[in-house]
């Protein structure tokens, strides 16, 4: 247990409601060791709190029940040793490239020409490098991309949270920046929490999988990925790649038939 | 070279809207069909415009006008921008003090005068309170909006990577509100331009309303009508000079409208 970067113990959340008492329950007593150094990817349909759980693990949302723990001390409000890669990029518009890069080095107090040689090492990493002066609107969503997760790592978090981070990009980038991460992780070693909605980028980046089900979220399914590191594309046809993507699948056709005519119900 | 042809075609298109103006005022009143004594022609005008250019007497009252403009609206971008910040972040506060702001806010700068000047008695003091009345809430509006509108997840995002009040501040809600700010000035200096000018007709011994009154005292209409010109082009500059400024502080933005 000693290995565990995050623990997370009992947790509930529960969300008020606006007419009856009781409210929303998003999670329920949800319990898992994540070890130091693994991808844990969260698998889910929407609404099973796999976004929650991360907001909690950050520290943004206090859980209604229960705990969390990095290195054994009580998560309470969010550090900079959990950074987080957002689903809508959340780059600061007004600052460059280069200066959202630098912001957590600023907010820790480190001197400039240390900032800017750090974000300028930490943007090669991601490819950016001759985009520095760039700002954010000058770039695709696949750059922007790069650019959040650069500002993620230059403060060299221990866990690094990633919030469906590639679920705005279309296919192609998507499966580009799959790639970048996998050579990422695998050179830095960081331990990495990611919420998807895709098995595939489950598959294809986890070293475990939880699954989680809906309403009230609770984890239902842990998998391990015995697939060989580092992860290349041509993981993909590896057998053992689509025997784990087509029994995730199965497990979850369920949920996704039933939230496709609650969407269609809706409409 | 396109560009350039277009430019000069809108100008001439703007230039020919007032010139024909011009031309109908002045033949209508050498015609006969305007009485010149309580409607001058631009001419009249023109000439007084000159006269008050050389006894240096509209530059002056122009200045006073200005400078009572600059200190009220320079105190209400102070306090409106700090209200709304603290109004906009804070729940507490806002639920103490909006319905306060919300009561005084429709009540015109003009029903203020008569305390204004129960306060202040005559000259700069209550032509500086009126400009702050008007261009406060403007000012404070627009940023309270601006900064109850910012995404979460910037907030988040400076959070996570380690920010402390202070930077949040400085470094994200600031700038991130300054494109509604902005304009909230623009309209902020408009309104205290508008309030100056109510300010002097009643509470003043200068400036340009106090000039304008004056002229009227003694039927000279074509002052009154020089005057009413000039408060209306220093106006539009203002608006514009700000409207330059807005341009040069968010280049981050303007490059991706223009």
């Amino acid at each position: 247990m000693a290995s565990s970067a995050i623990s997370i113990r009992g947790v509930s959340k529960r969300f008020a409601g606006r007419d009856d008492a009781s409210g929303t329950l998003a999670l329920a007593r949800v319990d898992l060791e994540v070890r130091k150094g693994e991808v844990l990817m969260l698998l889910g349909p929407s609404g099973c709190g796999k976004s929650t759980l991360l907001n909690i693990i950050a520290g943004f949302l206090a859980p209604s029940e229960g705990e969390v723990l990095q290195d054994g001390a009580l998560v309470s409000r969010p550090d900079p040793r959990r950074t987080v890669v957002f689903q809508d990029y959340a780059l600061f518009p007004w600052k460059s490239v280069q200066e959202n890069v630098e912001f957590g080095l600023k907010a820790k107090g480190v001197p400039k020409a240390d900032r800017r040689r750090r974000a300028r090492e930490v943007l090669r990493t991601v490819r950016l490098n001759g985009f520095e002066e760039r700002y954010p609107h000058e770039l695709s969503g696949g750059m922007k991309q790069r650019a959040a997760i650069a500002r993620a790592i230059a403060v060299d978090p221990e866990v690094l949270l990633m919030d469906e981070p590639f679920g705005a990009l279309d296919a192609q980038t998507r499966v580009l920046l799959q790639e970048e991460l996998a050579r990422i992780s695998a050179e830095t070693g960081m331990t990495i929490i990611f919420v998807t909605h895709s098995i595939d980028e489950a598959v294809f980046l986890g070293d475990r999988i939880v699954v989680m089900s809906a309403r009230p979220g609770r984890i239902r399914e842990l998998h391990d990925v015995s697939l060989s590191r580092p992860r290349l594309p041509d993981i993909r046809s590896d057998p053992e790649f689509r025997r784990l993507a087509d029994g995730l699948w199965e497990s979850l056709r369920k949920d996704w038939q039933h939230e496709a005519s609650q969407v269609a119900a809706a409409v | 070279m396109w560009s350039g042809w277009r430019r000069l075609r809108r100008w001439a298109l703007r230039l020919a809207g007032l010139g024909t103006l011009v031309v109908v005022w002045q033949t209508l009143s050498s015609l006969g069909y305007l009485n010149t004594l309580l409607f001058p022609p631009p001419s009249a005008v023109a000439a007084t415009l000159i006269d008050l250019l050389r006894d240096g007497s509209l530059l002056e009252n122009s200045w006073a006008s200005i400078q009572r403009v600059l200190a009220g609206f320079a105190m209400a971008s102070i306090v409106g921008i700090a209200f709304g910040i603290l109004l906009g972040w804070s729940e507490l506060a806002s639920e103490v003090l909006k319905p306060i702001i919300e009561v005084i806010r429709p009540i015109p700068p003009i029903a203020w005068t008569p305390l204004a000047i129960l306060w202040f008695g005559v000259g700069n003091s209550p032509s500086y309170f009126l400009v702050f009345i008007g261009a406060v809430f403007p000012v404070f509006v627009n940023t309270y909006v601006a900064v109850r509108g910012i995404e979460k997840s910037q907030i988040n995002a400076a959070l996570c990577l380690g920010a402390r009040p202070m930077l949040i501040l400085t470094d994200v809600i600031v700038p991130a509100a300054l494109p509604m700010i902005f304009p909230g000035l623009r309209i902020a200096l408009g309104v205290g331009w508008m309030c100056v000018v109510a300010a002097e007709l009643i509470a003043a011994q200068s400036g340009l309303g106090y000039m304008i009154q004056q002229s009227r005292m003694m039927l000279m209409t074509s002052s009154v009508l020089a005057g009413m010109l000039t408060i209306g082009a220093i106006g539009y500059a203002a608006n514009s000079l700000m409207l330059m400024l807005e341009r040069r502080v968010m280049r981050w933005r303007s490059e991706a409208v223009s």
